[in-house]
């Protein structure tokens, strides 16, 4: 495991600049000039991976930030003679700002919008470019000195080649921990699901912004560490055609693969001196074989590199339920909650109105600590909304929630994490493009964007937090019945299965409630029985408070302790589940009067 | 005075021009959901194809305003089929990367065969312009001008009668609001898609031919146009098709203006400046289609 992770994380940093320098050395100057073009490509590459890969925005400024990296970078080279190390760095944190600048307002768009709005942003940059002639000699361009580092001068092709893979390698490390690690882990959660990643405490902007911020941040050093062997920069070598090209990066490579956007890079980049007999036709090839990709090899070159890979033994796959365990009682890995006097959940007077509709109106529910409450009710009760504004995704218009005695009524989704909330939803909200182990991990809820950050270092570095994480992700699979298939794509579960993982999802922080909102919908009657199993074992070994929203009314008897009844959004009746059932009012509001005529 | 109403007058008729490819932009949305990146890309087809008739085959003008929206829709339908009905399944993310290149391919075609030299097309009016007395000044008006300006609206104006009124339109609509239940009712996805393309290609076709005789046809074409257009369009609202015919006129206007009074390398970033504002301020635009729906 730990030995797959560090090859994972270095064979393409390391690996491949180092491949480029030993051709290099074998070959004549100007492949050494292509090679320089390709890591800086690969460089781009890997960044474009984290924005359109992973957080799926299309954008259409990378030659915007390719030049704001290298302009900036050779301006301060020119005017401040700032050595060259310094120089890309500085380049970097242009990218970066631009990157903020550009994310800040745009990543509240999504698709054309987004991609319209980068559109700008790279002909504003372009134009600013042409326009600033003082600075940065308009359209004709500057010329750029030779690099400079502790004041020897790089001059030979060779020499360019070593420097621009040394610094590539130095880019590509810290990018590759924070695209396998926690950080994008999270980031291709919340572009395949922003509700489920939402309620686990993932702040979709945040992340987009940050996004931005860290790939055109590697974009620009990209540029600026090839500068000096281009002699010559000019607005127009860092067009919208550029940005298009570079854009086909990840689709080619491969738009699920963390080295799609590298691999892609690099193949795209030297491909045109392959093909210089029709080096004309070139552009036309590129959109056709972008074209092609989409349609036949939606996979991109780095699934058909792994498929030539002899097949991997895949674990079993899941039959429906019938090799399931089904769990008794669960290992003791952890403490029970101990329950002191203290309401779990306690509404006042909640209302939520939509225009004319009031869909939650004056409620009030109590849940005691410990117990496993349900709440039934016909269609448009408002169970469903109710069940939102416990969890913090709809803010009532009136009224107060208490969770544990605090007061979370305006509090964020991330504040009830804190007080150990957690949530499934009724349809579905996993990651299915995410294994089974990585959905269960993002239920810790430490999600935020900087703790995101800190565990991608604590897992490059393979922490004991970051190693007890794993851990406990594989106690909570185990717990449902799942340990079988934590390496799947949780997308290829059964629905069942896909329930009980949602389950090992919001269980693995030890949460003091779990909001369920119908667990049993859709699933068979066999796999209902296993569910009921589990809840109850849950709720008995870990302590944990259940609020239960739920049509099966057989499954809501059986299991809860305690059974509201909603109709119209307001709690008709209340109690002893079994004497709720059988309440009139409550067949009434159900079957209507059938039960008086007869 | 006179100056201002006279660049006011160019403004609208590039207008009418961006209003044009911006109602078939628009249309292609409402009716598939698709935002067509490669719309440009067939209004510099149109204009080409323009260039061929009336300047290499010395076909009558009034030939090309008939035969390149029928080739143009014609071309557009088959690129639908081709390339985008594989993706109908795909997410939007899929479908927007699928029409950025198809457009990049539509454009490296046309450089390829064309050199990317920029071909002049004459205008259709070539008679001497009307002059209007206005106070002390006069004011000059080309008859292209106005042939372009009033031919482009009337076309833009019919296109959405089309959609709003007719049977066609409706079939379009109901496939947009819920795919599903417009199959139920008997509405082909392949027949909707295919007329809605048809439509949609066809108003960028002759956009294209409007906009030759002052524009040129060079690949550049393509990537102005699709940006203008979508600039008319969001400030439309992107799914109200009167409303992509004033925000046409409007970016229009604001472009020739700035290009005038303030700096002609500064009219795009001027009017992508407006855009700007206006998916901040009121991102589903000046005239919204419908009111946002509670989720």
């Amino acid at each position: 495991m730990s030995g797959t992770r560090v090859f994972g994380l270095l064979a393409l940093p390391i690996g491949l600049p180092a491949l480029f320098i030993l051709a290099g050395c074998l070959a004549d100057d100007y492949w050494r000039y292509v090679l320089c073009l390709t890591v800086s490509a690969v460089v781009v590459g890997a960044g474009l991976t984290m924005l359109v890969s992973f957080a799926r925005c299309i954008t259409l400024a990378t030659g915007a930030f390719q030049a704001l990296g290298a302009y900036g970078a050779v301006l301060l080279m020119i005017n401040l003679s700032l050595p060259f190390p310094l120089a890309v760095v500085a380049g970097g944190c242009a990218g970066a700002l631009g990157g903020l600048f550009l994310a800040v307002p745009a990543v509240r768009f999504r698709s054309h919008n987004l991609a319209m709005v980068t559109l700008v942003f790279q002909s504003i940059v372009i134009i600013a470019l042409r326009e600033l002639k003082g600075l940065t000699g308009g359209a004709e361009g500057l010329s750029v000195p030779a690099a400079t580092i502790l004041g020897v001068a790089i001059r030979s092709d060779l020499a360019n080649l070593v420097m621009a893979c040394v610094f590539s390698a130095l880019i590509l490390i810290p990018l590759m921990i924070l695209l396998q690690g926690p950080f994008g882990r999270n980031l291709r959660a919340l572009a395949v699901n922003e509700v489920g990643a939402r309620a686990f405490g993932i702040r979709i902007e945040h992340y987009l912004i940050a996004a931005f911020v860290i790939s055109s941040a590697a974009i620009a050093m990209a540029a600026a560490i090839v500068a000096p062997r281009l002699r010559i920069i000019d607005p127009d070598s860092f067009g919208l055609y550029s940005s298009i090209l570079t854009l086909a990066y990840p689709i080619v490579g491969g738009l699920g693969s963390v080295w799609g956007g590298a691999v892609g890079g690099a193949v795209l980049r030297i491909l045109p001196e392959v093909l210089r007999p029709i080096a004309g036709y070139i552009e036309l090839i590129l959109s056709t074989v972008v074209l092609l990709t989409m349609l036949c090899f939606r996979g991109g070159l780095s699934e058909m590199v792994s498929r030539l890979w002899p097949a991997r033994s895949e674990p079993a796959r899941s039959s429906r339920g019938s090799d399931a365990v089904v769990v008794s009682a669960l290992p003791h890995l952890v403490q029970p909650h101990d329950h002191s006097a203290v309401e779990a959940l306690v509404t006042d007077k909640l209302v939520k109105r939509y225009d004319a509709l009031t869909a939650v109106d004056g409620v009030n529910l109590k849940v005691r600590a410990g117990a496993l409450h349900g709440i039934m009710g016909p269609n448009g009760a408002g169970k469903t909304t109710l069940f939102n504004t416990v969890s913090g995704f709809i803010r009532p218009d009136a009224g107060q929630i208490r969770l544990f005695g605090t007061d979370v009524t305006s509090d964020r989704i991330e504040q009830r994490i804190g007080l150990g909330v957690t949530r499934t939803f009724q349809n579905l909200a996993i990651f299915p493009s995410l294994s089974c182990r990585q959905n269960v991990i993002i239920g810790f809820g430490r999600n935020s964007i900087g703790a995101a950050l800190g565990r991608s270092a604590g897992w490059a570095l393979n922490t004991k937090t970051s190693r007890e994480e794993a851990e406990r992700a594989d106690w909570a699979l185990d717990a449902v019945g799942l340990a079988h298939v934590m390496d799947l794509p949780a997308g290829k579960l059964s629905l069942g299965d896909q329930r009980r993982l949602e389950i090992a999802r919001a269980v693995v922080s030890q949460p003091r409630l779990i909001l369920l909102d119908e667990p049993v919908s859709g699933v068979s009657q066999q796999e209902v029985e296993q569910l009921l199993v589990l809840l109850k074992a849950i709720n008995r070994d870990l302590g944990a408070t259940m609020l239960v929203v739920e049509h099966n009314i057989g499954f809501l008897v059986s299991l809860c302790d305690t059974l509201s009844v909603m109709a119209s959004g307001r709690i008709i009746a209340e109690g002893v589940p079994a004497e709720v059932v059988a309440r009139r009012d409550v067949l009434r509001t159900y079957f209507g009067e059938t039960d008086e005529a007869a | 005075m006179a100056e201002l109403l006279m660049t006011i007058v160019g403004g609208i008729k590039i207008g009418a021009i961006y209003a044009l490819a911006a109602i078939g932009l628009v249309v292609i949305h409402k009716a598939t959901k698709t935002v067509n990146f490669a719309h440009g890309g067939l209004v510099m087809l149109g204009a080409f194809a323009t260039y061929e008739m009336v300047v290499v085959f010395e076909w009558p003008y009034w030939m090309a305003y008939i035969a390149v929206p029928v080739l143009i829709g014609a071309l557009g339908a088959l690129l639908e089929f081709v390339v985008l009905k594989p993706l109908r399944r795909a997410d939007l993310f899929t479908v927007i990367i699928g029409t950025i290149f198809l457009g990049t391919a539509l454009s490296e075609a046309y450089r390829l065969a064309e050199n990317s030299e920029l071909l002049a097309v004459p205008a259709l009016f070539t008679g001497p312009p009307l002059l209007i007395d206005v106070g002390s000044d006069v004011v000059i008006f080309t008859r292209e001008q106005i042939w372009v300006t009033l031919g482009a609206l009337a076309v833009g104006t019919a296109g959405v009668a089309i959609f709003r009124y007719s049977s066609l339109g409706r079939s379009m609509r109901a496939m947009a609001s819920n795919s599903r239940g417009a199959q139920l009712c008997g509405y082909s996805v392949e027949g909707v898609y295919g007329i809605a393309w048809f439509l949609g290609s066809a108003l960028a076709g002759l956009a294209g031919v409007f906009a030759a005789p002052s524009k040129g046809v060079s690949p550049d074409l393509a990537v102005s146009i699709v940006a203008s257009a979508f600039v008319a369009a969001v400030i439309g609202g992107f799914d109200s098709l009167g409303g992509a015919i004033v925000g046409g006129l409007l970016l229009g206007c604001v472009e020739t203006l700035s290009a005038a009074y303030v700096s002609s390398s500064l009219s795009m970033a001027i009017s992508y400046f407006l855009l700007f504002c206006v998916l901040l301020v009121r991102p589903e635009g000046l005239f919204p289609e419908a009111k946002r729906r509670h989720v």
